[in-house]
């Protein structure tokens, strides 16, 4: 997940909390803390003062930024919830944002707020447009479902308008261009348009926020207005907005910013949304919202999860100290998340929070107690014997990747276009040199051998290890099978060599079996058999075809088998 | 003398044998017999334990034959041939120009006119007006020394001293000299030793006619053993201090051998083994995990798609309408669900499997018991570039718990015992972590002896979400543990890619500390 830069006194600031004098914070504290926020420091840069942490949870995007981790930590070190007024207490809105019929089909959502009085700094700045980034990447799927907008207040005029227009009907001059473009003209030359343009692509119209001078705002998700759109250092007064296709992740990322911008000392306003159809909020509401419910948790599911008998008391006050809204009754727990979260899914949410909160030191490790019997499959209980008579054969094992080229695989050993040509294929290929699973194991210890002739001889190695064969029958198009492939590779390799091993495995193993001449492209003609054991082939083996050594590279003569350990599970 | 080679005590006897007159190598070669390289390794060896001394070193310089004079053997030397041109000029009336000798016998310049200076000097030929040469009939001494020394040294080397003094002075001016190597003979030194016994090699040598050498022999052999004739015989001791020869073992691959020890270890600790397929659906690789479909993990950069076909046929039921309500909204296990509308044909897209979490699935899905504990070590596959710490394909050790007496702290004592049991860990250390399918979740760090704290692995209890859609209704622990640093560490490697070495040396020579 997402890893942000952020500058060691704006955290320690933070964490202080506005109006408080910020201390030092040693490192290997600092540490303890991110525990906290499931984060991890990567880098510290005692130059700049910049520090490099990386966040695991993927759920909790209000953590992605400076002002997320502070907060987390300071809500622990101080015991309770920031109060954050204008989520909870009725306030007067700052204006309206009207949304035009028939967006719906196309970028349904929009939520947005002003904040007034923080006066912004370069560092700000930086975690301002970090934090947009991260959320809009990550959270909102490279903007596809989220993305932010961030404006400076003064020159816009409420109401603002979410319309739909053509795209030649509307110009402005975007970030980073000197000229007015039409939407059209955005999308096919200006970077973001590139980039991002497939998200609205397809519609006949555009989405596009402006003011109600008709001054344009921005055209969401690509790129905002220069004129409005450009926040710049010194600026105190903004206006936040969020568009998206999912209405709780639109207002969750606004209530992030707004959190975020009051924890930078900025006075926040709502802005009411009127919407042509009815959501689930109704048609008007006023953003941020605080969209949360109570949800009661008896106290034995925690307990019980916990494996701790923790007790109401230290329940609640260890959800307190990490943010949440708690009263609790007897053996039950109300518990609500705070606004810029909504990651509640399940009471085990809860345990974990409750987990944290108190360090996992908490909990003394205790061993469990049921009684269970341990052993291998059949299957392995095979190989392991199949391998074990290898090496009393004298022969090295060989592990190997599975995934490799159709080249190696079939090319290579002269059988494209038959029947053992079949292998499962990779759709999105990275390397050409990796595109397909194996459908047997002698390719694999070919390329040893090429690799090897400068190893004292005789050669004799074996694998036992898994192919893919390719099965429309099986449930997933292809079977799973667990194969041991083995070649002797000297100046006089021939067929009775790998023969007697042959003979002499299956004897320990009491399989009978019988060889029958094969016609198989990778070995010389009159020297390859199909072994059959109880009427069913398990294998095959014989000595390698001269062009097979050529294409490998190979300087001397080798021998190979190849034996289906499935196929000799079953019944003798 | 317990450490007298056969080929020693024969020398050494020869020499009691002839007390007065010390014999040279050809000598000692006649009285043991012995091939001349044996017989030079024998007296090197004698002489380096002092037993034997030389006695005197003689100089002999032996003539031979040189290729150019094997070739004037057979087509006759310059002068011989400048001599009979002249006196077949002469019989037949033509003039001859020393031009027309070189021209005709394809002689170097330099050669003729030493030719004929000789022949001139010794009064055989005469050079008469316009530098015609003419015979006067008279033999040449140096050309007649000069086929009988050809004729000689052909049937083998002599020695110069054996040469008539006239013999001797012509052998000197056509020998191979520096400057001038196209010459038909060479004249070697040689050097001659002759040998006598040191006192210590006649102590030795007194012993060895007293209890006799045939009595040494190299290798016991079964007719030694038939016959008991061992009993009459010593055996040589030999130089054990040296290398001994190279072979190549059957064996195990180390990594391998890692990986069973870990098998073991899970075994012995009451896990059962689990298999599951190398394709798998996104269902079971991801749907039944309660990874969203939207999940950035499962990502056309995260996982490989399978060409051919892209879909399997069905998702068993009751899983899929369970797993898809679930995803939807939570119902049935307690969760508000992901809400969001679940894609069943995404469900059957046929992927290359990605963690083998998919197989703890499949394994709860099928009915595990409990209590029960299960572990695979399953071959899986990322979308990564391969480089020093990613493989194409890799294996992941992971498993479950399931019991009613299941919770968060036995979850850490489970880990604590892996800790200890795999890693030979003392001490560990705890930290929240973020796993889908897993909460709470755990990040498992051990201090190794020799890479310091190092994440031995990940752990939760699964959500739910992920049980409750499968028919599990016990708390169930899902654990992975990452061993391929500690693998590499114990094989003293630092290439991920090397655990997968295709070099056969580099394959017989690794070990592994573990």
């Amino acid at each position: 997940m997402p890893t942000i830069s952020l500058q060691r006194d704006d955290l320690e600031a933070l964490i202080a909390g506005p109006g408080e004098e910020p201390s030092r914070i040693p490192l290997d504290q600092l540490e303890q803390w991110l525990m906290l926020v499931k984060g991890e420091l990567k880098g510290h840069n005692s130059d700049t003062g910049e520090l490099r942490i990386e966040l695991q949870d993927s759920n909790r995007p209000d953590l992605w930024c400076c002002e997320g981790i502070a907060r987390q930590i300071r809500i622990k070190r101080q015991g309770k919830a920031s109060a954050y007024p204008f989520f909870t207490k009725q306030q007067r809105v700052a204006g309206k944002l009207v949304v035009a019929p028939g967006l719906d089909k196309i970028r349904p959502y929009v939520a947005a707020c002003t904040a007034v009085g923080y006066r912004v700094t370069a560092s700000g700045l930086a975690q301002l447009i970090q934090t947009q980034e991260k959320l809009a990447d990550i959270f909102g799927r490279k903007r596809r479902s989220v993305s932010i907008g961030l404006y400076r207040l003064a020159p816009i005029v409420f109401p603002v308008s979410y319309d739909l227009v053509k795209p030649d009907d509307v110009r402005f001059t975007p970030l980073g261009m000197e000229t007015m473009m039409t939407l059209r003209e955005i999308l096919m030359v200006h970077p973001k348009g590139v980039e991002y343009g497939n998200i609205v692509s397809g519609h006949d119209q555009l989405p596009v926020l402006r003011d109600a001078k008709g001054q344009v705002l921005s055209f969401p998700p690509i790129i905002n207005s220069r004129e409005i759109g450009e926040v710049q250092v010194g600026d105190h007064e903004l206006f936040v907005e969020v568009t998206g296709t999912d209405l709780w992740m639109v207002a969750l990322t606004l209530n992030i910013f707004a959190a975020n911008l009051a924890d930078r000392g900025a006075v926040i306003s709502p802005v009411e949304i009127q919407s042509p159809v009815k959501t689930t909020f109704g048609r008007r509401w006023s953003t941020p919202i605080d969209f949360g419910a109570p949800r009661t948790i008896p106290l034995d599911a925690i307990e019980s999860a916990l494996g701790e008998a923790l007790g109401a008391k230290e329940v609640s006050a260890a959800l307190k100290s990490y943010g949440y809204v708690v009263k609790s009754a007897g053996r039950k727990v109300a518990v609500q998340l705070p606004p810029y979260r909504n990651d509640l899914l399940h009471t085990v949410d809860v345990v974990e929070d409750v987990a944290i909160s108190q360090g996992y030191a908490r909990f003394p490790p205790v061993m469990p107690s049921q009684f269970t019997v341990g052993g291998l499959s059949r299957l392995e209980q095979m190989a392991d014997r199949v391998r074990h008579l290898m090496v009393g054969l004298e022969f090295q094992e060989i592990i190997s990747n599975i995934m490799g080229s159709q080249h190696d695989f079939c090319g290579k050993m002269r059988l494209e276009g038959t029947e053992w040509a079949k292998v499962v294929e990779v759709d999105n290929v990275m390397s050409l040199n990796y595109s397909c699973l194996r459908q047997w194991i002698t390719p694999s210890l070919l390329q040893v051998e090429t690799n090897s002739s400068r190893a004292f001889y005789p050669h004799r190695m074996f694998e036992v290890g898994e192919v893919a064969v390719p099965d429309r029958s099986a449930d997933v198009g292809s079977r799973t099978v667990t194969m041991l492939g083995a070649v002797i590779a000297h100046a006089g390799a021939h067929f009775s060599e790998i023969h007697s091993c042959l003979d002499l495995l299956l004897y320990y193993l009491d399989r009978p079996f019988t060889l029958e001449p094969v016609a198989h492209p990778s070995f010389l003609d009159g020297r390859a058999g199909k072994i059959v054991s109880n009427g069913q082939a398990i294998g095959l083996l014989g000595e390698l075809h001269p062009e097979v050594l050529e294409h490998w590279q190979i300087g001397v003569p080798a021998v190979a088998l190849e034996l289906e350990i499935d196929r000799l599970l079953g019944e003798v | 003398m317990d450490n007298l080679h056969p080929l020693e005590s024969k020398v050494l006897l020869a020499l009691t044998r002839q007390p007065d007159s010390p014999p040279t190598l050809d000598h000692l070669a006649e009285s043991t017999g012995l091939e001349p390289s044996q017989l030079s390794m024998a007296v090197e060896w004698l002489l380096a334990k002092s037993l034997i001394a030389v006695h005197a070193e003689t100089v002999a310089h032996i003539a031979s034959l040189t290729p150019i004079g094997e070739v004037f053997f057979e087509k006759y030397s310059p002068i011989e041939r400048v001599l009979s041109a002249a006196r077949d000029a002469g019989q037949t009336g033509k003039r001859l120009t020393i031009q027309d000798i070189q021209s005709k016998e394809a002689l170097e310049p330099s050669d003729v006119s030493k030719a004929v200076g000789t022949l001139k000097k010794e009064g055989a030929i005469l050079i008469v007006q316009g530098g015609c040469i003419e015979s006067t009939g008279r033999n040449s001494a140096t050309a007649e020394a000069m086929r009988a020394l050809l004729q000689e040294l052909r049937s083998g080397s002599r020695e110069q001293q054996a040469f008539s003094e006239p013999l001797r002075n012509v052998l000197q001016q056509h020998a191979v000299k520096r400057g001038n190597a196209r010459e038909p003979f060479r004249i070697d030194e040689r050097v001659t030793r002759s040998f006598l016994l040191t006192p210590a090699g006649q102590e030795v040598a007194q012993h060895l006619s007293r209890e006799g050498v045939a009595e040494e022999v190299s290798q016991l052999t079964p007719e030694l053993l038939k016959e008991g004739a061992w009993r009459t015989k010593r055996f040589r001791k030999y130089t054990i201090s040296l290398r001994a020869p190279r072979i190549a073992a059957g064996k195990r691959h180390p990594y391998r051998e890692f990986l069973d020890l870990v098998k073991l270890k899970l075994v012995s600790m009451g896990f059962q083994e689990m298999r599951g397929t190398l394709v798998e659906t996104e269902f079971w690789n991801m749907d039944a995990l309660f990874m969203p479909q939207f999940h950035p993990a499962r990502d056309i950069h995260d996982v490989y798609f399978v060409k051919d076909p892209t879909h399997a046929p069905t998702i068993a039921e009751p899983y899929l309408t369970q797993v898809t309500r679930v995803h939807e909204q939570g119902m049935g296990a307690g969760s508000t669900g992901w809400g969001y509308t679940f894609d069943a044909e995404r469900a059957k897209r046929l992927v290359l499997r990605s963690q083998g979490t998919a197989v703890s699935a499949r394994t709860l899905a099928a009915g595990a018991s409990v209590p029960g504990k299960y572990f695979s070590i399953a071959r899986c596959f990322r979308y990564d570039q391969v480089d020093a710490t990613h493989a194409t394909d890799f294996f992941q050790v992971e498993g479950i718990v399931a019991g009613s007496d299941i919770n968060f702290r036995t979850l850490l004592g489970l880990l604590n015992l892996f800790a200890r049991e795999v890693a030979q860990a003392k001490e560990v250390k705890f930290l929240p972590a973020y796993f889908p399918f897993t909460e709470p979740s755990v990040e498992m760090h051990v201090r190794h002896p020799k890479l310091g704290w190092m994440e031995l692995g990940g752990a939760g209890l699964f959500r739910p979400e992920v049980t409750t859609p499968l028919g599990v209704s016990v708390p169930v622990i899902a654990w992975g543990l990452g061993l391929d640093r500690m693998a590499m560490v114990a094989l003293g490697i630092h290439d991920i890619r090397d655990l997968f070495s295709a070099d056969l040396e580099f394959i017989r020579t690794m070990r592994g500390s573990f």
